[in-house]
Formats: structure tokens, C-alpha cells, sequence
């Protein structure tokens, strides 16, 4: 077994074992139209190896926007932006997958468009407080057909296939968790009812693209929504999750993606460090979009406060260890479906995805921060290093600036000077638009 | 044509002649890349005011160098690699018969978001500065041949770029503010201590810029006549009188500068520049992206949200500025017309066309530059050429732009001047229509 097998799905084929996981920084215009940075940044990873690459969240609705900045797909307009970005990346033997996305009530910064985000539930969300708006059964439906919307527009614009983003506590998580989803109707309750959304989705894109085109299915398998505050719901666990995917298989989902956590960050999804100063830079901004934020910052701020938090933050990944952290969880899906299951968390051992691979837990591995360290670490498993010398620290700089700044490693320990960093960073910016 | 004053051709230097008395002044929003590189945003923004009939528009600040930046998302002109984006904007405004002058700024300290390259900001002094605390190192030598340099350079690259002159941002607190003020210049060398000793960074700049594009490239230069600074916190001290400045302007008209843009305010924003309104709603929203900037910061981001400490700061604000807003700079634009030769621009809310003709006749000034009134209406000459006094929706000075700009995208936030919110926003979004 070798990451560098290709893999087969129904209907696509990927030349190896490694997809970039969603990821991008805020590149793009703030009423979501593209640019040239962010097929710039895309192209980084094409060049680096990976067999695919997973877009970042692109909104299939203005509403459904996590923080401004990212490209959507909620226009048809959009089109051209995403072919030019696909034809791109093409040229480098490598697959793009678009990756539907809506938010929900997880809106770190909603923009001016919308006061409110659209979730299962009125109440708002618990970290920071971001506040939110039930859905109408009408409201339900606008969103389903988003989504088959989006698809087709990812078809049109020549993407290999497309990946509904439905875990990490954004709006499908929401209505799939049960610490979340607190409805009467069809749509909560029940864990059928609770699927009820994520599966008409499902069928919406499969009556708008059709069978043969690539439908992965992004879900949290654990929810952990006790990790970071004990008195919340515990949330969806294995034998749960796993029977949705069974329904999602059924449905028609060519590929189960799985992450953990039902808020966005958490504890496990990135698990890592919380790098205290980085956040008190970069969560300032945030104060204005919730109810909790304000608390939240003075804890960052305040000695032994943030020390006390950072403890409980890095707690379950210390005792779970961050690489391969969602293996456990793949396994058990990879039981429950036949369908192949991708998984995420840390990944950037070749010796470690091989050998996830051979003991049947995964049939490939998606990466985020270790590819923002090394977007070539696929190369350099090809020469050999079975770790990448100068690899990812896990320290979180990475999440935690991208508010505020280009994203990228701000790792400083990784670099041989500031000034190196920053040229590093800013290296995404090239070529410009103009030249 | 009434107010026939107003489309009166104006000579601004050797080469350059502005078909009316209207500039926008230097306005833009966050539209660029972090690094400085241009976008088709920023054209299609100022495209918006070039199609409304302006004369000429002055660029967004430029930063002559990545450490003077005001904040990120400002397209720069600190390398060869910048000129291509400024030759397409140019090019593209000229298509309709409009000049562009490009702004050439150094933040100094006043470095609103910093950014995560440069720790601090460089300033004449090594004090923060006053009211948000941004933290900067007191340049050597060195550095200021570095920054002048950079300011020759910068004319230069905007010179081939094709612009029709630059404008050196001297006004409203940044860098050149920093050397001039007689309130935040604490040097003991030569470029601190007497006026001449204080305006030698500025008339090094122009000297410089002068040698790189010769006498025939429009160069103009924009200060703030006074600073009021005890206006803003009444501890401090006030900064330059209106004499020291005239005299200054006296010294840059003798260095070569071709006309001086009069402004207000020894640090930006000041409650006379732009005169209004502190909508402190809005400024809640959008200051705390700021409180990791400076030492101040979460101090003032607690008053801004905490009645009646943010009542109370709202009205210390407005005062200087009750007096009127529209032409809030005119008595010393005329003081210093009085006293040079050179055209006289002055900005302050101008939107009401008998005032601005009336302003050119009686000689207080040849042109105005206007901002806010133009992101409100930015067809605003279109307005005075079918004989309007005014747009019949005009800019109400409630600052609500400024306060957004940070976190958002540049343009009117005032909800009254649009029939729904959902009308506002189409406007606000439409600069991504692509200029293509």
C-alpha cells in the first residue's frame, strides 16, 4: 500500500491518496466574487502533489456566508470564476472538488448583508454567542435548492465533483446534532428527522447533476460538544452519525469525508495549541458579532483566565494526540458504508497515512495546516522523508490570523527569520492581476 | 450654465489643466490586496466618480513604502512591480476625460491596522501617538534618506504609471504631519525643534521628487493649516498655528510645489475632518478590529460602547464642527490664498454648488476637493451641470462611511438616503461589478 496508489471513486478517479482539505484565507472580494489570489493559492497545492483539492467553503447563498471574503457560488455569475480557477488546477494533474457550503448560525463575522444567520434553532450559538434566526420550512426549501443549485454551477464550471459541507457545527451539523436542533417539526426530533435536511439535499443535487457526477458528504462522526464547555449537549455520537452515513449512501453520496466537533474551531478540528497572544491580536475583531464575544476576549486577554482556557482547549488533543485524531471515528464509519471514507486531523506522516490505510480506517487522508506549512509535502514523501523536515507545529497561528491576515504559517519557530516569514506569507499575492 | 464659476478650466502646474473646480479628494476603501497590489475593484470604484463628472480625482493614499501604511488593502507604489495596476486605474479614468493625480503617503505612526510584517510604525518622534496608542520608532538618519528617496522614487514610478501628477499627503497626521507639528516633533536634530527645522523632511521630499520628474510633472502638496489637536483630547498640545503653516506653504511653493490642498486636523480622523457626526453605533462595530493596534484602543473601544461615557464622547466630538460642516475649512483656505501664488485646493463637506462658486469668486480658493458627498452622490457634478444647488439626496455628514470602512466595504451606510436597507447594500456591493 502506497499513498501514491490512485483511488477510485464511482465517478471520479484521483491520482493518489491525499486531498487538500477545505482551506483558504480571505482572498476573495467581499460579495464573494473571485480573484486571482485565491486561484493562487489553490495553485500552491496543485503544484505540491496532492491528488485533489477540496475547495474552501463556498457559500451557495449570500446568507450562508461564514466570514466575508470567501468565493461563493450562489450566482450564476460565479460560473467563470470557478472554471478559470478548475482549468488551473487541471493543469497540474490534479482534481478539484467544490465544496458547498452555508453556515447557519456560525457566522464569525456576518458582514452587512444579513443581521442575523438562519439556523435549525433560535438559540444562538454557544462560544461566541452568534445570534440566529429559525428556519421556515420555506426557508428550508430556498437553502435545498441553493444547494442543487451550487452543484450544478460546480458542474458547469468543470469541477470534478463536489462535497456538501455538513459537519463542523455549520447549518447541516445543526440540524443533525442534537445538542443543536431543537424542532418540532419534521425536521427535528427523531435522528431520521434530524437527517431530514442533510438527505434532501442530497436528493436535490442528485435530481439537478445527476448520478454520475462526484457527490462527497463531509460529516462530523463525533459532535465532543462537552470538550470545551461541560454543561452543553453532548451531541451526536458514533452509532448516530454512522447510520446517517448508511442513509447518506443510500441517497446516492459517493464518499464520506469525516471530521469531528460540532462548533467551528474545537478542541479536535484543528486539534492543536491555542496560541493565546495570536488570538488576542486576531479575535478582537470578532467582538461586534456576538453576545459572548466580549466575554470571550477579556478571558483571552486576562492572566489566569486565558492560561485556564488554553488548559481546557488543549486538553482532548493532548490526551488523543493530534495526528491521525479522527481515525477511530473513520474506522467505525468505514464499517458502516462501503462507499470509500476520507478523514482529516493532522495528517503529515507518510508511514502514519499508510498505515491507516492498510488497516482499512481510511482510504485516504485530507489535510489543512500541515499543507499551509508544506504545500509541497507530497513531494517530499515522493524524495523519501517520511515527515517533512521543517514540519506543521500544530501551534494554530495559522487559523487564528486568518481573520485579520493573508492566511498562511505564522509559525516563526519554523522560519530563519521574520522577514522570511512574511515573504513566505505574502508569496500568495504573486503573480498580481496586473503585470 | 449657472455657477458658471464651477466649469471654469483650472491650470494646476506647467502641464496640467482640470476641466472644473471639482476633485474628488482622496478617497478609497480596503479594496486592494494586503500586499499592496492593485485589484479591479479600486478602478472600478474610482470609475464610479470619473463617469459623475469630476475633473480630476485624487487617488486613494498610495504608500511610498509597505511600513507607511495606513492599513493593509491600499493598493501601494513601493516597487517597480506596482506600475502596471496604476497604468491600467489611469488609463482607465482618463477614457473619461478625467485627470488623476496619485496621493503619495507615509502613515508614519499613524498606522490605523499595522498589519503583521512591521511591529511598529517610524515616526519623528518615538512617542505614541495620542488618542489610539499606535506604538512607532523615532527614525534615524538613514531612514529619513530612505523614506525621502522612497517618496523620489514613488513620483517617479507613477510618473511612467502615466498619471497627470502626484499629491504628497501632508495633511491629517501622518507622517509629514509628524515632522511639521510642533506637538508631536521632539527631535533635537536638525529636522526638529524651529519651524524651518520641522519643515525640512517635507522640503526634502519635494526637492527630491522635483529631481526625479522634473518641473513639468504636477506636483502638489496637502496640509493641514491647523491642527487642533486639544480638540481631540484637551491635554495635548494644539500643534501648528494657521501663520506657521502659511509660512511653510510659502517654503513649498519655493521648493516647486505646484498647489496646496488645504485640510484640517493633526491626526485622522479629527471632529473637523471629516466635520460630523460620531455615529457610535457603527463605530462599536467596527472599532474593536483596531484594539490589538494600539495602547489606547481598548480603553476608547469601553467608552465607545459604555453609556453615558459614549454620549459624552459623541458630543466632545461634534462641537468644533457645529459651527458648520460644508466649508468648515474656507476661512484659512482664503488666509492662505492670501499668501501664495499657486492654486489653492481646500476640502471640508463642499456638496451645494453656490457655495462652491460662491467660494471661487470671492477668491478664498480655486478648486474644491470633495469625499464624502461624492461616495453619497457620485454624480454629483452631473447634478450641478443640469443646475441643482444640490443632489436631492445629499451627503448628511453622519461619518457612517468612515466608521464602516475598516471592516467593510467603503460607501454610504446612511440607510435614510436609500428607499430599503436592501437598496443600500446593492449600491454598496456594486463597485465589485468588475471594471473589466
Amino acid at each position: 500500500m502506497s499513498v501514491f496508489d490512485p483511488i477510485r471513486f464511482r465517478s471520479l478517479e484521483v491520482k493518489n491518496r491525499v486531498f487538500r482539505s477545505s482551506l483558504a484565507g480571505r482572498f476573495n472580494n467581499y460579495d464573494g466574487t473571485g480573484t486571482q489570489i485565491h486561484v493562487n493559492w489553490d495553485l500552491k497545492f496543485a503544484r505540491g502533489g496532492v491528488g485533489a483539492i477540496i475547495s474552501s467553503n463556498a457559500p451557495v447563498h449570500p446568507r450562508g456566508l461564514i466570514v466575508p471574503n470567501y468565493a461563493h457560488i450562489d450566482a450564476d455569475e460565479t460560473v467563470p470564476f470557478w472554471r478559470e480557477l478548475v482549468r488551473r488546477v487541471h493543469e497540474h494533474d490534479c482534481r478539484y472538488i467544490v465544496q458547498l457550503a452555508f453556515s447557519g448560525r456560525q457566522r464569525d463575522l456576518g458582514g452587512i448583508q444579513f443581521e442575523q444567520g438562519w439556523s435549525s434553532t433560535d438559540k444562538p450559538e454557544p462560544i461566541h454567542g452568534l445570534r440566529c434566526e429559525r428556519m421556515s420550512l420555506t426557508d428550508i426549501r430556498e437553502v435545498v435548492n441553493a444547494f442543487a443549485q451550487g452543484a450544478r454551477r460546480a458542474r458547469e464550471a468543470g469541477a470534478d465533483g463536489i462535497e456538501i459541507h455538513g459537519c463542523n457545527g455549520y447549518l447541516i451539523t445543526q440540524f443533525l446534532s442534537p445538542a443543536i436542533n431543537d424542532r418540532k417539526d419534521d425536521y427535528g426530533g427523531s435522528l431520521e428527522n434530524r437527517a431530514r435536511f442533510a438527505l434532501d439535499i442530497v436528493d436535490a443535487i442528485r435530481a439537478e447533476v445527476g448520478r454520475d457526477y462526484h457527490l462527497q458528504f463531509k460529516i462530523t462522526a463525533i459532535d465532543y460538544g462537552r470538550d470545551l464547555f461541560p454543561w452543553l449537549g453532548k451531541g451526536t455520537e458514533l452509532d448516530e452519525s454512522t447510520q446517517v452515513c448508511k442513509w447518506l449512501e443510500q441517497a446516492g453520496v459517493d464518499a464520506i469525508h469525516v471530521s469531528l466537533g460540532n462548533t467551528f474551531p474545537h478542541p479536535r478540528n484543528p486539534a492543536g495549541g491555542f496560541p493565546v497572544e495570536d488570538v488576542v491580536r486576531g479575535y478582537d475583531t470578532m467582538i461586534s458579532s456576538g453576545t459572548h464575544t466580549f466575554r470571550n476576549y477579556l478571558i483571552f486577554r486576562l492572566w489566569p483566565l486565558n492560561r485556564l482556557f488554553k488548559r481546557v482547549w488543549e486538553k482532548p488533543a493532548r490526551k488523543a494526540g493530534i495526528e491521525g485524531i479522527g481515525l477511530g471515528a473513520a474506522r467505525a464509519v468505514k464499517e458502516a458504508v462501503s462507499v470509500p471514507v476520507l478523514v482529516t486531523g493532522g495528517f503529515q506522516t507518510r508511514s502514519v497515512v499508510e498505515a491507516a490505510i492498510e488497516r482499512g480506517e481510511c482510504d485516504a487522508v485530507t489535510i489543512g495546516r500541515p499543507l499551509i506549512a508544506n504545500p509541497n509535502l507530497v513531494e517530499l514523501w515522493r524524495q523519501g522523508h517520511d515527515a517533512p523536515p521543517n514540519p506543521c507545529t500544530y501551534s494554530n497561528k495559522c487559523l487564528i490570523n486568518q481573520l485579520e491576515n493573508p492566511l498562511g504559517c505564522y509559525e516563526e519557530s519554523r522560519f530563519d527569520s521574520h522577514e522570511e516569514m512574511v515573504r513566505e506569507i505574502l508569496s500568495v499575492y504573486d503573480p498580481p492581476a496586473y503585470s | 450654465m449657472d455657477h458658471a464659476a464651477i466649469f471654469q478650466p483650472l491650470r494646476l502646474g506647467p502641464t496640467l489643466t482640470v476641466k472644473n473646480r471639482i476633485l474628488r479628494s482622496s478617497t478609497g476603501g480596503r479594496w486592494d490586496n494586503y500586499d499592496g497590489s492593485g485589484t479591479p475593484t479600486r478602478i472600478s470604484w474610482d470609475l464610479k466618480t470619473a463617469r459623475g463628472g469630476v475633473g480630476a480625482i485624487i487617488s486613494s493614499h498610495a504608500p511610498v513604502q509597505a511600513r507607511g501604511r495606513l492599513l493593509p488593502g491600499y493598493a501601494t507604489i513601493d516597487h517597480d512591480d506596482r506600475v502596471p495596476f496604476w497604468r491600467e486605474l489611469v488609463r482607465r479614468v482618463h477614457e473619461h476625460d478625467c485627470k488623476y493625480v496619485i496621493q503619495l503617503a507615509h502613515a508614519g505612526r499613524e498606522r490605523i491596522i499595522g498589519g503583521f510584517e512591521f511591529a511598529k510604525g517610524l515616526s519623528s518622534t518615538d512617542k505614541p501617538e495620542p488618542m489610539n496608542g499606535f506604538q512607532c520608532e523615532r527614525m534615524t538618519g538613514p531612514q529619513i534618506r530612505e523614506v525621502i528617496a522612497a517618496f523620489a522614487v514613488g513620483a517617479r514610478r507613477e510618473q511612467e504609471a502615466g498619471a497627470d501628477g502626484v499629491e504628497l499627503a501632508g495633511a491629517n497626521g501622518v507622517l509629514f504631519t509628524q515632522f511639521l507639528s510642533s506637538a508631536i516633533n521632539d527631535r533635537k536634530d536638525e529636522y526638529g525643534g524651529s519651524l524651518e527645522n520641522r519643515a525640512r523632511f517635507s522640503l526634502d521630499v519635494v526637492r527630491a521628487v522635483r529631481a526625479e520628474v522634473g518641473r513639468d510633472f504636477f506636483v502638489g502638496f496637502k496640509i493641514s493649516l491647523r491642527e487642533h489637536l486639544r480638540e481631540i483630547l484637551p491635554w495635548l498640545r494644539d500643534g501648528n498655528s494657521l501663520d506657521e503653516s502659511i509660512q511653510v506653504c510659502q517654503w513649498l511653493e519655493e521648493a516647486g510645489v505646484d498647489a496646496i490642498h488645504v485640510s484640517a486636523g493633526g491626526e485622522f480622523p479629527h471632529p473637523r475632518n471629516p466635520a460630523g457626526e460620531f455615529p457610535a453605533r457603527d463605530v462599536v462595530r467596527t472599532y474593536d478590529g483596531l484594539i490589538s493596534n494600539g495602547l489606547y484602543t481598548f480603553r476608547n473601544f469601553l467608552i465607545f460602547r459604555t453609556w453615558p461615557l459614549s454620549a459624552l464622547w459623541k458630543w466632545h466630538w461634534e462641537k468644533p464642527a457645529h459651527d458648520g460642516r460644508e466649508g468648515i475649512n474656507l476661512a484659512d483656505a482664503r488666509a492662505l490664498k492670501g499668501a501664495v501664488s499657486i492654486p489653492v485646493l481646500c476640502t471640508g463637506g463642499f456638496q451645494t454648488a453656490s457655495v462652491i462658486a460662491g467660494a471661487i469668486e470671492r477668491g478664498d480658493l480655486d478648486a474644491v476637493t470633495i469625499a464624502r458627498p461624492l461616495i453619497a452622490n457620485p454624480d454629483l457634478v452631473r447634478w450641478f451641470e443640469r443646475g441643482h444647488d444640490q443632489a436631492p439626496r445629499p451627503c448628511t455628514y453622519c461619518n457612517k462611511c468612515l466608521f464602516a470602512f475598516v471592516e467593510n466595504p467603503l460607501g454610504c451606510y446612511d440607510e435614510r438616503r436609500y428607499e430599503t436597507r436592501e437598496d443600500m447594500i446593492r449600491e454598496i456591493l456594486s463597485v465589485y461589478q468588475s471594471a473589466a
